[in-house]
């Protein structure tokens, strides 16, 4: 039977073989060029490659999750072994913080700016801008005669007790406590639940652990810079912390350092082991000095690949690196066939050529259709992956059909290493195909119970530690940071406030005190303080501050007080009150407060409250703010989820797509149903299984998994091409020789990154590591078994 | 302002001994400082009768009010406002609790969380233990007499001087106690309070605290 040939391939090589001189040199070249840009690549570690950049609500929803307080803070908790002692612990926090600014970690907070100076002034005198219809309800209340009477008597007491000392002041133009009201508003601005001020230190509600803020201008996804930080953070703890007392840090630069240094270890880890495992693969099937020469193909191809996104978009992901290794195991099945054959011999190597570059570029085409659908996705690190992977496919197949030709002589008699190595043949077919069925059916039973996890915290790494200290955060703080954000947004400060009123009216009610973190009560926007000042006067013209004044000076009277005692008092009620601003605020020591709340951005303003984040609440808000122009909002869980939604939504784009060009290909270029469906055997049973084990095994599947599944269907449709596209006929050794090889070194390549700590990596390594497993043997000796029947 | 009112508690704690010499050199406040630090280490406990006299321009005469006042060393106080209105507090160690007529309540609290509390133990303790290191690094203190001796302290930190103007202690003629602290504040209000019937390392029951 003739052998299709491509008729090109054959003619290159006739023609290469008198240069092969300049052929080596330029193959050469191109591979040293390929090393230098890859060595001036920038490595980018963030999760910003896995972020999708196309302005949608998720990528939106994710960079305004990094404004929620804390999350770019270092935080770090001081905790003493014994309680009993505050005052040790905050002159510990205070000595700490003093080593932490000394050491140059930026700058450091123990507690709240000193609000003995302005805070409870400003509070007093920012009432009648803050006062709602209630709170003059409540006022109406307060200047009754028996009340004016007890709360007198109050304030005069406390004039007598050693605290009056403190007070004259206040009381002297607060006497009957009205400012009371505006200091509940207080309530609204905690956002560490379990705090309590101690000698102005943020401490806990149990007295053992002072927290310890810092602001650092580091950012977190500079791995480089964060070392720098966390060193500087780590000398200052070490000698910063006295004995009986311990520090535990967290921030984001940590879990990046983390990150970066693990996909580091794991890339040597990986890249080394595979490398290793790949040439044993070698020596142990192909056992000929040529096959160095296969060995090299897929370590140029990562050089090529490497350097030529380098060049093209300046920085590489960590992560499209680490698929090196799975390229690498890859890779080289072009080059396995080409080398069999060539050793198997029989022809000359220009026909071989020829009739090789078939299967070659068959399977070449249907990998290029997997990765290229990934080309359509929203992720950065997702596209730069399918390049990097179709650069390496391309380069593979150039140097696999154009230089290895020259390079691998035939073996003495044709005779392949392992000659009686051909399971296929030897299985009998009833059992093979009923094993198949069976771990058919069971993989899709248990494939159902795949879970699709959205949430990007999976597919970083959290080691136990940080975990712990995570843990250990909210147990004393409370949750301070898993909060749902609502933004208020305006294109000024004036109409963000007028949101967030809106909002606050809306939302307010539905939470115990504690639980709603909001500006609006002492910050409302200028139109609501107008309001408020227009209501105050009215309520208080109409004829209430005249009795009020009687009432006031009969009772100071009769306690001695003068009759000009609270003339300031009295002048408050009626006289105009200076604006609620952002700027009085800071002035009262509420600074860290308002510009953790209150977010500018060049256009924009936006003003953060924040709410629990649980499922139902968030569910709930999110119906209901619908109604609100101007609202967003955004929260950790509905993120997961919402991350999840896209990958579920990606993933069925690309298994409808790729496999629809996979058929259509295949279809294309097999034609007969019963040799397309032999195609496709292993590719079906890579996936079935893969999902399945996943299932059985309780593994989630994340945003890796999508570029392992595209690596399964690109590398399976290859080996089913490879079976069906025999050249000799069912008893040709080289095509299974070739499957059996280039598989084994893929799962090398995946057996090393299944080694990887980092779960990105790990993700990627145990799921095409199932895939491929299952379609190898799947190839061998499923389709041999099946072919039987097929074959006329 | 808060510290003002702790001095005044806890300046009567101090204890000078008559023999002290009349310098207002450096070296000689060093060496009354010294002294009264050598003395008040033989005073574990102080009780006294105090009355205290507000000139403040928001009364139209002076409030007289008068009450009771305990030291037990190391960290035992009690300050008992018995007329015109019963109210007072005890501080133990970390621990506190106030209490007020009018209410009829008593309520507890930790030293650490109520600020003024805090300066106020902080004070008296240093006064107790005649700490004249930490005192003089929170104020100016200039010796008027040495025999019977009286201070003048000034504070040093700025917030303290926009209310504060100085305090006026003066000890008892054999200088085991304070006899008066007067408290003078910039808007020229100022509180006189006169200690009597003093007596001291007398056993005081426990119950007091």
């Amino acid at each position: 039977m003739p052998v299709p040939s491509f008729t090109l391939f054959e003619r290159l090589y006739r023609f290469l073989s008198r240069h092969r001189r300049a052929l080596y040199a330029v193959t050469l070249l191109v591979v040293v060029l390929g090393a230098f840009a890859a060595s001036r690549a920038r490595i980018q570690e963030d999760v910003v490659a896995m972020l999708p950049d196309d302005g949608s609500n998720v990528d939106r929803d994710f960079r305004l999750l990094q404004l929620a307080p804390f999350t770019r803070n270092v935080v770090i908790t001081l905790k003493a072994k014994d309680a009993g002692d505050p005052g040790a612990l905050t002159a510990a926090a205070d000595r700490l913080a003093q080593a932490l600014a000394e050491g140059g970690a930026g700058k450091v907070t123990t507690g709240p700016a000193d609000l003995s100076g302005g805070l409870f002034g400003w509070l007093g005198s920012a009432l009648p801008n803050l006062a709602t219809g209630d709170d003059l309800a409540r006022l109406e209340a307060a200047s009754a005669p028996a009340e004016v009477r007890e709360r007198l008597r109050r304030s005069y007491q406390r004039l007598l007790s050693p605290e009056g000392w403190a007070l004259k002041g206040s009381i002297q133009s607060d006497p009957l406590s009205f400012s009371a009201i505006a200091l509940e508003k207080m309530r609204f601005l905690n956002m560490i639940p379990n705090m309590r001020l101690v000698e102005n230190h943020f401490v806990s509600a149990d007295g053992r652990s002072a927290l310890i803020l810092i602001e650092s201008a580091t950012p977190m996804t500079d791995s480089a810079a964060s070392r720098d930080l966390m060193d500087r953070i780590d000398r200052a703890v070490a000698s910063g912390v006295p004995a009986g007392m311990s520090a535990t840090v967290l921030s984001g630069h940590r879990y990046t350092l983390l990150n970066a240094e693990t996909i580091k270890r794991d890339l040597y880890v990986v890249l080394t082991l595979s490398g290793f495992a790949v040439l044993a693969i070698y020596l142990l099937f192909l056992r000929s000095w040529s096959a160095f020469f296969v060995f090299l193909v897929p370590s140029s191809i990562l050089v090529v690949a490497s350097g030529a996104i380098a060049l093209s978009q300046g920085s590489v992901f960590a992560v499209t690196l680490g698929f090196g290794g799975v390229l690498l195991g890859m890779a080289d099945e072009y080059a396995m066939l080409i080398f069999f054959y060539c050793r198997q011999g029989g022809k000359d190597p220009g026909t071989i050529t020829g009739e090789v570059a078939r299967p070659v570029l068959f399977g070449a085409a249907a990998t290029m259709i997997s990765f290229g659908v990934m080309l359509m996705s929203s992720l950065p690190g997702q596209r730069q992956l399918a390049v990097y992977s179709m650069i390496g496919i391309v380069a593979a197949v150039l140097i696999s059909l154009v230089v290895l030709p020259h390079l691998i002589k035939p073996a003495p008699q044709g005779t392949l290493p392992l000659g009686n190595l051909n399971p296929g043949w030897r299985l009998p077919r009833r059992p093979v195909l009923a094993l198949w069925l069976v771990i058919l059916a069971l993989c899709s039973w248990q494939a159902t119970k795949v879970r699709f996890n959205g949430d990007l915290r999976a597919i970083n790494l959290v080691s136990p530690e940080l975990r712990q200290a995570e843990e250990d955060l909210a147990r004393t703080w409370g949750n301070m940071r898993d909060k749902a954000l609502i933004f208020a947004e305006g294109s000024d400060l004036e109409s963000a406030l007028g949101v967030n009123d809106r909002l606050f009216a809306r939302i307010s009610g539905r939470f115990a005190p504690g639980e709603l973190v909001s500006l609006a009560p002492l910050l409302p926007s200028a139109a609501r303080q107008k309001e408020n000042r227009e209501r105050w006067t009215a309520f208080w013209g109409e004829g209430r501050a005249e009795r009020l004044a009687r009432e006031l000076a009969r009772e100071g009277d009769a306690l001695g007080f003068s009759g000009a005692a609270f003339a300031p008092f009295l002048a408050t009620l009626t006289a105009p009150a200076p604006a609620a601003t952002v700027e009085g605020l800071k002035e009262a020591g509420l600074g860290e407060l308002v510009d953790s709340l209150v977010i500018r951005s060049p256009g924009m303003v936006r003003v953060l409250t924040l709410v629990p984040d649980t499922p139902q609440l968030v569910s709930a808000l999110s119906e209901e703010l619908k109604a609100l122009p101007g609202v967003h909002l955004v929260s950790q869980s509905r993120f997961g989820d919402t991350m999840g939604d896209a990958i579920i939504r990606d993933f069925s784009r690309y298994m409808e797509l790729t496999s629809l060009f996979v058929l259509v290909l295949v279809v294309a270029l097999f034609r007969k149903p019963s040799r397309i469906l032999l195609v496709l055997v292993p590719v079906a049973t890579g996936l079935i299984c893969m999902f399945g084990i996943m299932g059985m095994l309780g593994l989630d599947f994340n945003i890796f998994n999508i570029a392992a599944t595209i690596l399964v269907i690109g590398i399976c449709v290859d080996y089913g091409i490879f079976m069906v596209c025999r050249l000799a006929g069912e008893s040709d050794p080289a095509a299974s020789r070739a499957v059996l090889v280039s598989g084994l070194t893929t799962l090398a390549g995946l057996g090393a990154l299944a080694l990887a700590r980092h779960p990105s990596m790990q993700s990627i390594g145990i799921t095409v590591l199932l895939g491929v497993g299952a379609g190898i043997p799947a190839a061998l000796l499923v389709i041999p078994a099946l072919g039987k029947k097929e074959a006329p | 302002m808060r510290r003002v009112l702790l001095l005044i508690a806890c300046a009567m704690l101090a204890a000078a001994p008559g023999a002290a010499r009349a310098e207002t050199t450096p070296a000689g406040s060093a060496a009354l400082f010294s002294s009264l630090e050598r003395s008040a280490g033989g005073v574990n406990t102080l009780s006294s009768d105090f009355v205290q006299e507000k000139h403040l321009g928001m009364f139209k005469t002076v409030m007289s009010s008068k009450g009771r006042f305990y030291f037990g060393k190391p960290d035992r106080l009690r300050w008992e406002l018995t007329a015109p209105v019963a109210s007072g507090f005890v501080l133990k160690g970390e621990k506190g609790r106030r209490w007020h007529e009018r209410t009829g309540r008593s309520e507890s609290f930790q030293i650490s969380q109520e600020p003024v509390m805090k300066l106020v133990s902080d004070q008296l303790f240093a006064w107790a233990r005649a700490d004249f290191s930490w005192l003089k690094s929170e104020y100016r203190i200039t010796v008027l007499n040495e025999s019977p001796a009286a201070l003048r302290l000034e504070p040093r930190s700025a917030a303290t001087a926009g209310f504060l103007s100085h305090l006026l202690i003066n000890f008892s003629a054999d200088g085991r106690y304070v006899k008066s602290v007067e408290v003078h504040e910039k808007d020229g209000d100022f509180t006189r309070i006169r200690f009597v019937n003093t007596a001291v390392n007398k056993p005081l029951q426990a119950d007091l605290f």
